[in-house]
């Protein structure tokens, strides 16, 4: 598992040289989703397991849809990856930003050793007793979670409806 | 916009301020505050007209910056302490956050920006909700957070708002632009006094709340939204004119009348705490409010403005707005001045 979390802190932080490196938005979306995923997996490993699916499944499936809709509307015939000319300077420059930084914290932490007897399976125990919890005593407060979704869809489409009328709708 | 939908929109309008009312822990209280964001913005932008929306959309950055910023101040206050109640704020740079945030909530001072151009792109009615009802969820929040909050910030707070909110309304000539100064510098009164005697900052809400609805409803009976417009309702509708020129001498708190009576109590309080600069930049400067409350009192009542002859005698047709609120608000706006031995028995 220690393995496994290096893994993805590492993939963490190319991912998100991957976005701020200005490449097009359909590879921007790539390495957003790329770090959003792994930040997932890292939130798993420190023992927030609920939130780390939570996340994995909202973020990523909710705010990928968003990403989808704004990469398809920002469409270029030649995109450019992360290889050409204007982003590689930014992909490098980042990249030398992160050595320096490793390099500046070298061994001053110690690693993310998992003290634990269980394994992989360490990451599902810890928070279980606190979802029982949360569905037990937190139940009202869950029912106000849901008519504030609903809230969301009624004063979204409200602010969208009409084609003749939308002043929001700049497409 | 259907019925049904401004049910859901108004109740939960209600919901929101109840949760953030009820709740001892930060996420909830925050939640009341999204849901409250939530849930006027198709009231704002009702009439899609690109003004209503651009006002929405500022509103909403404003608000989004703000709750993100609680949530996130809440959070480090929860990973220092490892509490997350409302009365166990005790980190110095969560306590500055929160206020800071709070007030860009509601618009005080150095955080105001946002809110008269927003008021200006709001129907009367919407702009009376924004100016009472939504400012009631964060002073909730702000008169628990003021024992732990730096004392010199609440007083700055307090003093910028009522000066730029006093200066800010000296060159409008737009009435929901002059009712949001107006509100600043209200929230300036509010804020000075929250870390003394908080009862004394919800006697200032309660004051305020009626003397500024009474004043919308005013404007929303007459149809005016400019001061030339203003200056014509005495032709219109003469007897509201005559009182709504002292329910805005009421909001500029003259004497007999209700508005006196927050500036009163705050001033003797500031005084008996031993600030008598604070107590006389205070003064000072709702003379500032003072003036724009009077050229519009000037405009409606003591001046006739140059027209045409027959401009003077208009077609007056059967009144069929609900008049009931604005009477019982203006009576109470004019004069609840008698109720404050009472309000300071309340207070003490």
């Amino acid at each position: 598992m220690t393995y496994f979390l290096d893994l993805f802190l590492l993939s963490l932080v190319v991912g998100l040289v991957g976005v701020a490196s200005n490449p097009a938005p359909y590879f921007a979306a790539l390495g957003l989703a790329v770090a959003g995923g792994v930040g997932c997996g890292v939130l798993v490993g420190h023992g927030g397991s609920l939130v780390g699916l939570m996340l994995f499944l909202i973020y990523l499936g909710g705010m990928l849809v968003v990403f989808a809709y704004s990469a398809a509307l920002a469409a270029e015939p030649f995109p450019e990856t992360w290889g050409a000319g204007s982003v590689k300077v930014y992909v490098l420059m980042y990249l030398f930003g992160v050595g320096v930084a490793v390099w500046w914290f070298w061994g001053g932490h110690g690693g993310y050793w998992v003290i634990d007897e269980f394994k992989e399976f360490f990451m599902v125990r810890g928070d279980i007793g606190g979802i029982s919890l949360m569905y037990s005593v937190g139940g009202g407060m869950l029912v106000v979670c849901a008519w504030v979704l609903l809230l969301c869809l009624f004063v979204i489409l409200e602010l969208t409806r009409g084609l003749s009328r939308g002043a929001l709708r700049a497409v | 916009m259907s019925p049904y939908v401004i049910t859901i929109l108004l109740s939960s309008l209600g919901l929101g301020t109840a949760l953030t009312f009820m709740s001892s822990h930060w996420l909830l209280a925050w939640m009341g505050l999204e849901i409250n964001t939530l849930a006027i913005l198709p009231l704002m932008a009702q009439h899609h007209h690109p003004r209503a929306v651009e006002a929405t959309t500022k509103y909403f950055l404003a608000q989004a910056a703000a709750a993100a910023t609680i949530l996130f101040a809440s959070t480090i206050n929860a990973w220092t302490t490892g509490e997350w109640n409302i009365y166990c704020l005790s980190h110095p740079a969560a306590t500055i956050l929160i206020t800071m945030a709070l007030a860009l909530k509601v618009g005080l001072a150095p955080v105001h920006f946002w809110m008269p151009p927003v008021m200006q792109g709001l129907t009367l009615t919407t702009g009376l909700i924004m100016a009472t009802w939504q400012k009631l969820a964060p002073f909730a929040l702000i008169i628990q957070m003021a024992p732990f909050t730096h004392p010199l910030l609440l007083t700055t707070l307090g003093l910028l708002s009522v000066f730029i909110g006093g200066w800010g309304g000296l060159n409008q000539t737009q009435l929901r632009k002059i009712l949001a100064y107006s509100s600043i510098a209200h929230l300036g009164w509010m804020i000075i006094v929250t870390q003394y005697k908080p009862q004394l900052t919800v006697l200032v809400l309660i004051t305020y709340i009626i003397m500024t609805s009474a004043t919308f409803l005013t404007f929303k009976l007459m149809a005016t939204t400019k001061i030339n417009t203003l200056a014509m309702s005495w032709a219109k509708v003469p007897t509201i004119t005559a009182m709504a020129a002292l329910a805005l001498l009421s909001l500029g708190g003259l004497p007999p009348l209700t508005g006196f009576m927050p500036k009163w109590l705050i001033l003797q309080e500031l005084t008996m705490q031993g600030l008598p600069l604070t107590a006389t930049m205070m003064t000072l400067s709702a003379l500032l409010s003072l003036y724009f409350y009077l050229r519009l009192c000037y405009a409606m009542t003591l001046t006739i403005s140059p027209n045409t002859n027959n401009s003077s005698a208009p077609w007056r047709l059967q009144n069929t707005q609900a008049t009931a609120p604005l009477a019982t608000l203006m009576i109470m706006t004019l004069l609840l001045l008698p109720l404050t031995p009472l309000a300071q028995t309340l207070t003490n």
